[in-house]
């Protein structure tokens, strides 16, 4: 161990200036620290690091910054990120039977740097998507001409569990259902983004986005200075914007909410983080009722305040016990009913799951032709419907080779990854399949790219996926970039916080200035 | 700006824990400078410190003899009394965590820290030794984070029921460290005659008080002096007449405060009637008796009108 240290000091060419502990001193100097001097990227697409091993044009003066800090400069900065995120508390819960626990946020201290000329395709290609799946939701619950025309066969839509009868006839404003979309965005080998799935219930992650930009800035702010990096902190000001375009009355300021089931929810800090950013207040589902005029109200000091806006983060099913469960104790009694009546704007409206299905995304790319007669500028992930007997057949026969997921899950539970797996859990996913082949899809395993990720004491490649979140009102509207989740352990592909996943900042960089 | 009922709970409470940390800290400190000046063999036990704080069935409980090192683990380390400090900070931390979104974006950091400073700390500051570093570390962090809210909370109902919880939990606390002088928690009447004016410099200290009283009365350290200047002082902030006319400034402004407004015209008319120069030991004990249950018939009116409103 010591004498590695003592190799890397020889061997860096830069004097250390001051005391490295908590100020940062400004590190000008060549030659490579030699956590780096191993990085294969190997047979994957790695997003700052060319096959040939040098950096990728946007991401130069990143690394080569990088690659000047001595390997105890990097541990100090990785220990400062992980301080920062104690003291600012950014955290999620993980359940598990022994109890919940709170989990500081996983993070890396190395971006991933994306050009702003790539990233304005993708951006486009995501509104294209969001539109087509808003005009799919409304017409499944009004008109259903998707189902009449044959374009998507109508048993997989209204026996989806996500099918809600209860909002059949309702077209909330401007026709948008999914108003938050985070749609999950993975690089494969060619270097193409694609669309791995689109989450358009309770879609979460956007406030580690901006919090992962805020360590960077605070642990590595030598790197901001030779770049042009797209700001991501304005996020809550545009979710506000566009709930408060839902507003059912016309107010100059609607009074807006975020619900949230609790403390105890694992994405609690990020409910109490966008409530705060949009000076919303952050209500649990006690805090409101609704009268027999069907309008919302919250209870506060003053006494009752009527509420315009509701950014729901409690799943639908206990939104409301006079309608979904009986025995939900997060939900507001009457709310569907004010929401049906118009009284309040729900976001995302009750519904919007029935287009979040890994059976339904097979058919978005035939969505964005029959709505908006436009060809899918985004690529889907060739997805194979168990339900179909072709399909079951060549999946049961390469099980080896493909990833099954579970069409309702998600955080990465019950999913199977082919090459991964031994042959037991191969015939154990065989039968579950067979039993219930409307629930099971299977795609190939994409090679996911991959990005330099500071691993114990030396930079590795480690795959990751991103997140976009897609902003649907009024306006639609794309953060630039996303959460992107990486997988800490060597080799694997599972990018959930849940289960061992870590995270990067994410850059959308400009041209050289 | 609207209020939730909830979250103003929450505010006050976090307030009224936050304060009720800070005063156990300078509560211990007064207290062992009070033992250590006192000579041997006549300084009063440790369990005078549980008395003050109404703790004896919880200590009881848990602890077989009142000696220093069990009281100061009950008060300082000790997470199964929920008045000890880290059990205070932990609660305030919690409703904290709870509020975050109507407080200024550092508070949350600085309760936190706060917290997981106490978590790591308080085993090992029993002892003398780390003791009187950890005290003050607790009071000067608890100060920072209420010198955080009051230059930078707008003054809308989140800073009102902040600052309700912070003076009624304040003045809770300066009638309990005046009954430390009290008779009937020191036994007898005239036992510590000769040490009275250290005693009472160091219930002084202890609230934080010593060179305001010097200013305004003088130098003369003695009882009925310091009970006056502690109770009824117009303009020092940690009398408890200043911390009444705070809450009634506080309820003021806000919608159905009659009943509240009564209970707080109650204690400043006991207050006022009042005189220490008139009463034994043994009355001004009974008086702080009977003025704390007016400071609970308070919160439960608030509890009442705001928080669980029908």
């Amino acid at each position: 161990m010591f004498v590695v240290l003592s190799v890397v000091h020889s061997a860096g060419s830069c004097p250390v200036i001051g005391v490295l502990s908590n100020v940062i001193p400004l590190l000008k100097c060549n030659g490579m620290n030699k956590s780096w001097k191993s990085y294969q990227a190997g047979d994957f697409f790695d997003e700052l690091i060319t096959p040939k091993g040098q950096p990728r044009v946007a991401a130069r003066q990143a690394v080569k910054l990088l690659q000047s800090l001595p390997r105890d400069e990097m541990d100090a900065r990785r220990a400062a990120a992980e301080l920062a995120i104690k003291e600012m508390g950014i955290s999620f819960t993980v359940y598990t039977e022994g109890g919940n626990i709170d989990r500081a946020w996983p993070f890396d201290i190395i971006p991933r740097v994306i050009p702003a000329k790539d990233w304005a395709e993708v951006s486009t290609g995501l509104t294209q998507r969001s539109r087509a799946l808003n005009c799919f939701i409304d017409d499944i619950y009004n008109a259903q001409n998707i189902l009449k025309d044959g374009v998507v066969p109508s048993e997989i839509v209204l026996d989806s569990p996500n099918y809600r009868p209860e909002c059949a006839g309702i077209s909330p404003r401007h026709g948008v259902w999914a108003h938050i979309c985070g749609s999950d965005l993975v690089r494969a080998g060619d270097g193409k983004f694609y669309v791995l799935e689109d989450n358009l219930r309770v879609p979460s992650g956007v406030s580690y986005m901006i919090e992962n930009r805020e360590i960077t800035k605070r642990v590595l702010p030598e790197l901001f200075e030779n770049y042009s990096i797209l700001p991501v902190d304005d996020y809550p000001s545009r979710l506000y914007q566009m709930l408060a375009s839902l507003s059912p009355r016309d107010r100059r300021r609607p009074c807006v909410v975020v619900l949230t089931p609790g403390i105890y929810n694992s994405a609690y800090f990020e409910h109490a983080f966008l409530a705060q950013g949009m000076g919303a207040e952050l209500v649990e589902g006690g805090d409101l009722f609704v009268d027999d005029t069907d309008k919302v109200y919250m209870r506060t000091v003053d006494g009752p305040v009527r509420v315009d806006v509701i950014y729901r983060r409690i799943d639908e099913d206990f939104m409301d016990p006079e309608v979904f469960r009986e025995d939900s104790a997060l939900g507001v009694p009457g709310l569907m009913r004010a929401w049906k009546a118009g009284k309040v704007a729900i976001a995302n409206a009750p519904g919007a799951g029935v287009a979040d299905d890994k059976v339904v995304y097979a058919y978005v790319p035939d969505m964005i032709r029959y709505y908006l007669k436009e060809e899918p500028l985004l690529e889907s992930v060739p997805t194979y419907l168990c339900m179909r007997e072709k399909d079951r057949e060549y999946v049961l026969k390469n099980l080896k080779d493909l990833v099954v997921k579970p069409a309702n899950e998600s955080g990465g539970y019950g999913l199977m990854v082919g090459p991964h797996s031994t042959k037991a859990v191969h015939r154990k996913f065989a039968k579950l399949i067979k039993e219930d082949p409307r629930n099971y899809i299977a795609q190939p395993t994409l090679s996911l790219s991959t990005a330099p990720t500071y691993i114990d004491d030396s930079v590795q490649p480690r795959h990751l996926d991103l997140r976009p979140f897609i902003l649907q009102g009024k306006d639609c509207w794309v953060t630039p970039g996303g959460l992107t989740r990486v997988a800490l352990v060597k080799g694997s592909l599972v990018v959930n916080s849940s289960q061992g996943g870590g995270s990067k900042d994410t850059w959308i960089v400009e041209g050289k200035k | 700006m609207t209020m939730l009922s909830r979250v103003a709970e929450r505010l006050y409470w976090m307030a009224r824990y936050l304060e009720r940390a800070e005063d156990t800290a300078r509560l211990v400190m007064a207290y062992q400078h009070i033992i250590m000046d006192i000579p041997k063999g006549s300084e009063p036990g440790w369990d005078v410190l549980i008395s003050i704080l109404d703790a004896n069935p919880v200590f009881n409980e848990r602890y077989r003899a009142a000696n220093e090192q069990n009281v100061l683990k009950f008060l300082i380390a000790d997470r199964d009394n929920f008045s000890s400090i880290p059990s205070s900070i932990k609660a305030a931390r919690e409703n904290v965590r709870t509020t975050r979104d109507v407080l200024p974006e550092e508070a949350w950091e600085m309760v936190n820290e706060l917290h997981l400073y106490v978590e790591e700390m308080s085993e090992g500051s029993v002892g003398r030794r780390n003791r009187h570093a950890f005290l003050e570390h607790v009071v000067s962090r608890c100060q920072m984070i209420n010198g955080l809210l009051m230059s930078n909370l707008s003054r809308d109902h989140s800073y009102r029921f902040i600052k309700l919880g912070r003076l009624l939990e304040r003045s809770d606390m300066i009638t309990r460290v005046i009954d430390v002088g009290a008779g009937d928690i020191l036994e007898r009447e005239g036992a510590f005659e000769a040490i009275d004016p250290l005693l009472w410099g160091a219930l002084l200290q202890g609230l934080s008080a010593m060179g305001a009283y010097r200013r305004a009365v003088g130098p003369l350290v003695e009882k009925n002096a310091v009970v006056d200047f502690v109770f009824s002082e117009q303009m020092f902030p940690r009398s408890v007449r200043f911390c009444l006319s705070g809450i009634r400034e506080e309820l003021g402004p806000l919608r159905s405060n009659k009943n509240a407004l009564r209970v707080v015209e109650r204690a400043r008319r006991k207050l006022r009637r009042f005189d220490p120069n008139a009463a034994t030991r043994e009355e001004l004990h009974r008086f702080i008796d009977g003025f704390q249950l007016t400071l609970n018939d308070l919160s439960a009116v608030i509890t009442d009108t705001w928080f669980e409103p029908e």
